[in-house]
């Protein structure tokens, strides 16, 4: 009888998942579809995504449609992924932890909305509308993102979702009842959903038929609207679109890379300003010539994430790890080794800025022209601080053979050409790479092997004989994207649309693929990264650089250049013996480029040169006179840093001095005896500053120093205060440095839930406990009796006997005795005697009172079953019930 | 304890002989002849209100005792209450005396210790007034002279549902001076087949009811229940009740401050009829609804209903949640 019962049931279920949950998954999967398309950080296999929320939707409609309890399977799924993150954590390797989690992640979101999804449709009657309403939202915002702009494509994308509505509308009203599974039946209701599609088709068709005019307005209305604000030609990136299909195997990044995706996600076009610098660097007739900021070599390609990643064991890594914050003022950083590392010795040159960042720039890396080697921190002028908010200096190698002029197109700029050329002949010099270390070129040459990686390699042999120079392969690879048509046109367009906007990542294969093969459209990274393919596979060492392009707009300020966000850059660098790294830019100029560039704005004074710079900690402070005495046992005198053998003390003339505390201006007040000082002090003739003497120990030197020492920057670093502000910057820098993205927020806002409902749920059982070890540690037999009273109240009422309005000796002769049989009418008698009588304990009550204890947890668990008897402690609502006291109505309400 | 317990197991065990499954309002009415008072039985006609109140009286008076030669034994009177009944045929009146030659007082019906007032209802409300006094202050006043009762002055009352054809209701205060107005009703099917299989055995029992308990017993057991410990948090919890009552929003008329006190006399002989010295929390809600309800007057039928068990509920929940020592 049971298991007929039960066959009927499966058989209403399996029904129910052909024509609810099926759909819903199928749904689900179009949406994922298109999510994806906009936002490719999700890409981790839209496929496997589906499946996920399939898996989920289709576990829980199962469990909901046989009655299983929310909370508690929310608790047991709860379980399981605590379970799954100990295993990963358990898995080797920081980077399959990190790969397994950030998959991990997106799956476990996904299923857990299928998990939703599932127990609304199987729990409640309308709830349809609810998931319709998300799906469509979702899909509206994905569709939104998109730079498309036909209303067929609006229209074919929200198709599906409506369909589905529509479909869900139709069906539920069917679905309450039992669904007879005859074969005329079943024959009736498919003629009944064929018809029903039909019928939808009709509607699209006729609609789409009389609409045709005025979708068409609407269309050319919406086509002009956003060829306002992109101009990247919506037709050719349609079919980008398409071809993005199966592009979702890229993960969301994390790892360094977030420091590319800071420097790239500006790559939108905002015109914030980043920084600006000083670079001296002129072409021996004056004229500046103005170098490619780098910001970090991504030099190892990672072929399952489809992505470029910075690599700190890289051979000769020659990118200098510092974080300009954490050096004081005027102190400086020097990495020789990185000049070493820079693999260059043929026509290096030494180049100096000076860098102003803007607050948008990130800090704690530093930024410069090829291969910086030696910072110092410089003070930002009092007028520029509001727009700059630190400042250093930077000594860098780079090869003369650079120059951000460089780029391929240089036909008509007279004095260009022939550089180049000049730069071409003197890399023509150089032969294959032959006797380079072998790590090192299989390093910077390892491509992947198979299917669009073969075909990229393919072209680029196409492209150049294998055993030509390897500056005739950069130049024959420049000239493959320069390449024009029959009829004069460039092939290769540069636009900012080739993939999602605000995608930050490298291409992944197939994209590079179609942008070399069908689209012919891309951004920096797309050049950078077919033509690091490219190169490679030709054998040339190769690695992508990313950072700012340097645009010399006028000569007003000579050697002056202002970076803003749009700047933002990707290119590669290309390795020649004994010249080193040399920037080549594939990026072919955009032709479209509109509006007028952003002007240059005024440079901050240069700041100004100090004889002598104290590392001192202020002994006494006197205001009026503005003086002070300090000790010191570091200095840098003439920009060389020494370090004392013991300490001087020196008093020091501030009457003319600049205050300033943590970067910013403040009044001699600020200053309090104890703190730590850097005490600057300029070269000015009329100081009459002693001359560095060589070979003379500083310590004497020292000795001869003028007293009083006339400081022009004080800078405070307070002795606590400070420590406490830097603490809070370095968190305002992580914060900044790990900004928590929407699913973030949202997993966190989730797990805080989850812990509260825990809570929730443990309170029950939380109280029973307590109820319990009070009579545990009940003080006499009348307090036990007490406690024992309560527990069991409590105990009857979650097993679920709940008291209504008897009293608790009604309860005890109607309730809990015809069912469990423990005694308790009897307790009950004794209790009240001793409650409401003035007599004491009698003999045997003590007796009653265990008699009717000990049975208790038998009797439930025999009556209800083990698990109930256990799972009925996380029934919140139910003892919330105990503690309510009876409904009243309208108790006083006469006034 | 136990003297009394018997003497009141019984009573109870001789009424039970003639009236079948009715144990509940057996004890209703043993508690209050115990907490000195007097109870209105209200049904349908033919329920056995009468036979329960003769059975009652049977069992602790010799019958038409007269009640000045009484000398210890009990007196039991019964009125027929009709609607030309006067005042004057209950109380009694004067009447010329030739012999004396003076007028002198001729004692009616109500001069006696248990008094059944059979379908009380059928009188003018006028007839039902002249109970009042004696009901309350056991005495008599007629013209300028006051007789005093027997301490132990017991009214059975009967009536017929009000809605009934040629009845009157009893005036508020009237009803007030009854501690309990209990409903009797039908009794259950088994019950009932086996009343009729031994009607005969039990209304020759009817007539033969043996006197069990004699005037002193009753005054023995009326003192005993005065002693019946109440606790003062019940007290409280009967104070909150009897407030409820005036404050609620569906109630016209509350509880009186009489009406509260003979709850406790209630509470305290209903606990001595269950065996007990001491009142517990189930016994307010056993009583409240005999003992009070009849004393509120309801704005409407649905609150006529449910309002007064929802007090009590409330309040004896409070309680049940104390523990010993009325620890929170």
């Amino acid at each position: 009888m049971r298991s007929q019962f039960n066959i009927d049931k499966f058989q209403q279920l399996l029904i129910r998942i052909v024509l609810v949950v099926v759909p819903t998954i199928l749904i689900g999967y179009i949406t994922l579809r298109f999510l994806n398309f906009s936002y490719t950080s999700l890409n981790t296999g839209i496929l496997s995504q589906s499946i996920y929320f399939g898996l989920g939707l289709l576990i829980s409609y199962a469990l909901y449609y046989y009655g299983a309890r929310w909370i508690i399977s929310i608790i047991i799924l709860w379980i399981a992924y605590i379970l799954t993150e100990k295993v990963i954590s358990m898995l080797p390797g920081e980077f399959d932890v990190f790969y397994a989690t950030a998959r991990f992640q997106l799956y476990s979101t996904l299923f857990i909305f299928g998990w939703v999804f599932g127990f609304l449709l199987a729990r409640v009657k309308w709830s349809y509308a609810a998931i319709f309403g998300v799906l469509a939202t979702v899909t509206l915002i994905s569709i939104s993102d998109s730079i498309d702009v036909s209303l067929t494509y609006i229209l074919t994308r929200i198709a599906p979702v409506v369909v589905y509505g529509l479909y869900m509308l139709f069906l539920t009203p069917l679905l309450t009842k039992r669904i007879e599974v005859t074969l005329k039946k079943s024959g009736k209701f498919a003629l009944r959903i064929v018809l029903f599609a039909l019928l939808i088709l009709f509607a699209f068709i006729v609609t789409k038929s009389l609409m045709k005019g005025n979708l068409k307005a609407v269309e050319k209305e919406l086509a002009s609207r956003g060829a306002k604000g992109d101009k990247g030609g919506s037709k050719n990136d349609k079919d980008n679109y398409d071809d993005r299909d199966g592009l979702m195997d890229k993960t969301d990044d994390g790892y360094r890379l977030k420091d590319t995706m800071r420097v790239n996600s500006k790559m939108s076009q905002s015109d914030k300003l980043m920084f600006c610098s000083k670079l001296d660097n002129y072409f021996p007739d004056g004229s500046p010539a103005p170098l490619y900021f780098v910001y970090h070599y991504l030099t190892r390609y990672d072929p399952v994430k489809e992505t470029f990643t910075r690599d700190v064991n890289v051979p000769s890594f020659d990118e200098m790890e510092v974080d300009p914050t954490t050096i004081p003022m005027y102190y400086s950083y020097t990495d020789t080794s990185i000049v070493r590392k820079s693999l260059g010795r043929k026509l290096r040159k030494v180049v100096e800025a000076q860098v102003y960042l803007s607050e948008n720039t990130w800090k704690h890396s530093v930024l410069g022209p090829a291969s910086v080697f030696s910072i110092q921190t410089i003070p930002v002028e009092k007028d520029f601080q509001k727009t700059f908010i630190s400042g250093y200096k930077i000594t860098s190698f780079t090869s003369e053979l650079n120059n951000a002029y460089f780029v391929y197109n240089v036909s008509a700029n007279p004095m260009l050409e022939p550089l180049q050329e000049q730069r071409h002949n003197e890399l023509r010099s150089i032969n294959n790479y032959t006797k380079l270390d072998k790590k090192f070129l299989d390093y910077y040459t390892e491509t992947p092997t198979g299917g669009i990686y073969d075909s990229i390699s393919k072209l680029a042999f196409s492209l150049v004989p294998k055993d030509s120079k390897p500056v005739d392969k950069v130049i024959a690879v420049r000239d493959f994207f320069l390449k024009r048509n029959e009829n004069g046109k460039r092939v290769f367009r540069y636009t900012l649309k080739a993939g999602a906007v605000d995608d930050p990542n490298i291409p992944s294969s197939k994209m590079l693929y179609n942008f070399l093969f069908k689209t012919h459209a891309g951004y920096c990274t797309y050049y950078a990264g077919a033509s690091l393919f490219m190169l490679r596979a030709l054998g040339v060492p190769t690695r992508f650089t990313t950072g700012f392009a340097t645009i010399n707009r006028s000569d007003k300020n000579k050697g002056w250049y202002w970076f803003y966000a749009s700047q933002a850059h990707a290119w590669t660098q290309v390795y020649f013996p004994g010249y080193g790294w040399l920037d080549f830019d594939m990026t072919i100029g955009n032709e479209d480029q509109q509006g007028a560039p952003k002007p240059d704005g005024t440079p901050p004074l240069p700041p100004p040169e100090p004889w002598l710079v104290l590392n001192a900690k202020a002994e006494s402070v006197n205001a009026t006179t503005k003086s002070l005495d300090v000790s010191f046992n570091q200095l840098i005198y003439f920009n060389t840093p020494y370090i004392l053998i013991k300490f001087f003390n020196r008093p020091v003339d501030a009457s003319l001095c600049r205050v300033l505390f943590n970067k910013r201006d403040t009044t001699f007040a600020a200053i309090q005896p104890g703190d730590s000082l850097i005490i600057v002090s300029y070269k000015d003739e009329a100081k009459k500053f002693p001359q560095p003497r060589a070979g003379v120990p500083i310590e004497q030197q020292v000795q001869s120093f003028p007293s009083p020492i006339i400081a022009d920057e004080i800078h405070i670093h307070k002795k606590e205060k400070a420590k406490k502000k830097d603490e809070l910057g370095k968190k305002a820098a992580k914060a900044q440095e790990k900004k928590l993205t929407w699913q973030e927020i949202a997993w966190v806002a989730a797990k805080i839930i989850v812990a509260l409902l825990i809570l929730v749920l443990l309170l029950p059982l939380l109280y029973l406990l307590y109820r319990l070890a009070r009579i545990a540690f009940a003080k006499d037999a009348t307090t036990k009796a007490d406690h024992v009273y309560r527990a069991a109240l409590y105990r009857f009422h979650m097993a679920g006997f709940e008291r209504e309005t008897e009293t608790p000796m009604e309860y005890a002769e109607k309730t809990i005795d015809p069912a469990l049989a423990v005694g308790f009418t009897n307790f009950m008698r004794m209790y009240l005697r001793l409650k409401y009588s003035n007599s004491t304990l009698q003999e045997g009550d003590e007796v009653i009172v265990s008699n009717f204890n000990q049975p208790i947890g038998g009797s439930i668990r025999k009556t209800k079953g083990f698990l109930k008897s256990i799972v009925v402690y996380f029934y919140p609502l139910r003892a919330l019930r105990y503690f309510q006291q009876p409904e009243i109505n309208s108790e006083t309400t006469s006034i | 304890m136990s003297n009394t317990s018997s003497k009141l197991k019984s009573l109870t065990d001789n009424i039970e002989t003639i009236i079948r499954g009715k144990p509940q309002e057996i004890k209703y009415v043993v508690t209050a002849l115990l907490a000195r008072g007097h109870i209105l039985l209200e049904d349908n006609p033919g329920a056995g209100k009468t036979v329960l109140a003769k059975t009652l009286a049977q069992s602790i008076s010799e019958g038409a005792v007269d009640f000045h030669s009484a000398n210890g034994a009990v007196a039991f009177k019964r009125i027929q209450f009709t609607p030309d009944l006067l005042p004057m045929d209950l109380i009694g009146s004067y009447i010329f005396d030739e012999a004396k030659k003076d007028f002198v007082f001729k004692k009616g019906p109500l001069f006696t210790h248990v008094l059944l007032a059979d379908e009380i209802n059928r009188a003018s409300p006028k007839v039902q007034s002249a109970l009042l006094e004696c009901m309350a202050e056991n005495q008599i006043s007629s013209g300028d002279h006051t007789f005093q009762l027997d301490q132990f002055f017991f009214t059975i009352a009967t009536q017929n549902p009000i809605e009934m054809e040629g009845t009157y209701p009893l005036p508020t205060a009237q009803l007030d001076r009854f501690s309990m107005k209990i409903s009797f009703g039908y009794v259950s099917e088994e019950v009932e087949f086996d009343i009729y299989s031994n009607y005969q055995t039990i209304n020759n029992g009817k007539n033969s009811v043996k006197q069990v308990l004699a005037y002193q017993d009753i005054i023995q057991l009326q003192k005993a229940a005065e002693e019946v410990y109440i606790h003062p948090e019940l007290v409280k919890g009967i104070v909150k009740i009897v407030q409820a009552t005036r404050n609620h929003a569906d109630i016209a008329l509350g509880c009186s401050t009489r009406g509260g006190i003979t709850f406790i006399k209630c509470l305290k002989a209903w606990a001595m009829v269950n065996q007990r010295d001491y009142v517990i929390e189930d016994d307010l809600r056993a009583l409240a609804q005999p003992v009070l309800h009849h004393r509120l007057i309801f704005r409407n039928r649905e609150a006529a209903q449910t309002v007064l068990q929802q007090i009590v509920s409330l309040e004896v929940n409070k309680l049940a949640k104390l523990g010993i020592g009325m620890k929170k």
